[in-house]
């Protein structure tokens, strides 16, 4: 089986999308895939990269999409591939029967948020005639900085969300509910969260010796 | 008054380049000012994901390219139009590449919007903001979507953004339909 993580985030190898779709991408490898990871957002910015996608995207039998929700849908660049894809399928019929899984996170704490993108990847499979093999999707994706161990229990819950995921997509199954569930709990409580990222913002801008306040409007109004 | 459109569909696009011609004249109708943005003929790089516009220059993307010109308009605006096909129930990457530029209108600070956590706004006022989408033909899960994630964005910028589709092949009289009944909607008068 030949699969390919798409990885949306403009952040390549430093994002959270990165973390969960490689944490799929090693759970198939240690099951004999062969896996492949696309940077979305570098790849697109040559032709030469464009086409290296869309020609690993048709030899694929399984395709994950890893993203952050961006404006409650699909990072633009994931969005253009796609429909690059879609051109591409309305060419040449489909061959065999791709599967398409999802895994999405967002800043928001309610992984719901994510409902109306993972419609979208789903109308996307529809249409390309693809498989749907769900996905799963998780709120206060902030907190995933680079590390697992930094998450409450040392996201061990999420790693073996993770690992559950891979095995049942390199048997030929759909993302299990199980799976989902976990990505769907609050990592903590919101408050705590929300509480955090406010703090976060402050200690970035000091960081980077941000030399306005953080309400400040450029573009006029007072 | 003032109107955007914000043209988000690619050249030969006849169905949607269609629905931005009738907005166009439908606003004229009814504001004094109507400024037509095709994206695909700007420079607007995709989003870098940095949060820079929130925590290295509060309120502006680090990147200088024409989405600056094009979020200043935004604001000055009492009407913006968002034109689209419809893509998978999403937007066309064309407008998704402005709207994901568009980060810097809002303050990173959380607060709750309808139960739900979303951002502080940053500005006092915003523009009224309406959404065309194109569909060759009918696609009720696509349909749906759209209509969702129009909500949704409204959220974001605490208010409600009326949306509708305009279905089928190019037609003058329905495009125009389509998008006086959004006027109406967001109670722009002549
Ligand atoms: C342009 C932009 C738009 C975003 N839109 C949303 C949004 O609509 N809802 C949300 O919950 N988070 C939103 N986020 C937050 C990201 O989803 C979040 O920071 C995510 O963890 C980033 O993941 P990554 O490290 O894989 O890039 C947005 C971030 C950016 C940069």
């Amino acid at each position: 089986m030949n699969a390919l993580i798409l990885v949306g985030s403009p952040k390549g190898r430093k994002s959270a999308s990165w973390m969960l779709g490689s944490g799929i991408g090693e759970g198939l490898r240690d099951r004999g895939v062969t896996v492949q990871y696309g940077m979305v957002h570098h790849e697109l910015r040559s032709g030469e990269g464009t086409g290296k996608l869309l020609d690993l995207f048709d030899s694929s039998d399984l395709v994950v999409l890893a993203f952050p929700l961006y404006v409650d849908s699909l990072p633009a660049p994931l969005t253009r591939l796609l429909e690059l894809v879609a051109e591409r399928k309305d060419r040449t019929a489909a061959a065999g029967n791709p599967r398409l899984g999802v895994v999405v996170q967002c800043g928001f704490p309610e992984a719901h948020q994510c409902d109306t993108a993972i419609g979208i990847c789903r109308r996307f499979a529809g249409f390309t005639g693809m498989r749907w093999a769900g996905a799963l999707a998780m709120g206060m994706g902030g907190s995933l900085e680079g590390d697992f161990g930094r998450l409450p229990g040392g996201g061990k819950k999420i790693l073996d969300a993770l690992n559950k995921t891979a095995e049942a997509l390199a048997r030929g199954g759909d993302i299990p509910d199980e799976a989902k569930a976990v990505f769907a709990r609050p990592l903590m409580p919101r408050w705590l969260y929300t509480l955090t990222g406010n703090l976060g913002w402050r200690l970035k801008m000091r960081k980077n010796k941000a030399q306005s306040p953080i309400g400040y409007r450029p573009y006029g109004q007072g | 008054m003032k109107a955007l459109v914000l043209d988000g569909c690619r050249e030969g696009d006849y169905l949607a380049m269609e629905a931005v011609l009738e907005m166009t004249t439908a606003l004229a109708g009814r504001v004094d000012d109507v400024e037509v943005v095709k994206l695909r003929e700007l420079v607007i790089s995709a989003c870098a994901g940095c949060f820079g516009c929130w925590t290295r220059t509060p309120g502006e993307c680090v990147v200088q390219d024409d989405a600056a010109t094009v979020l200043r308009s935004y604001l000055g605006s009492d009407v913006v139009a968002y034109i689209t096909p419809v893509t998978f129930g999403g937007y066309s990457s064309l407008l998704k590449m402005m709207l994901d530029r568009c980060i810097p209108l809002l303050d990173p600070r959380f607060t709750i919007v309808g139960g739900e956590v979303h951002h502080l706004l940053r500005y006092r006022r915003y523009p009224k903001t309406i959404v065309l989408g194109t569909l060759p033909s009918p696609d009720a899960e696509a349909e749906r979507l759209f209509a969702s994630l129009v909500a949704r964005n409204g959220f974001n910028f605490h208010r409600t953004f009326e949306a509708e589709v305009l279905v089928g092949v190019p037609d003058p009289p329905s495009a125009r339909q389509c998008a006086e009944r959004l006027l109406d909607r967001i109670g722009v008068s002549a």
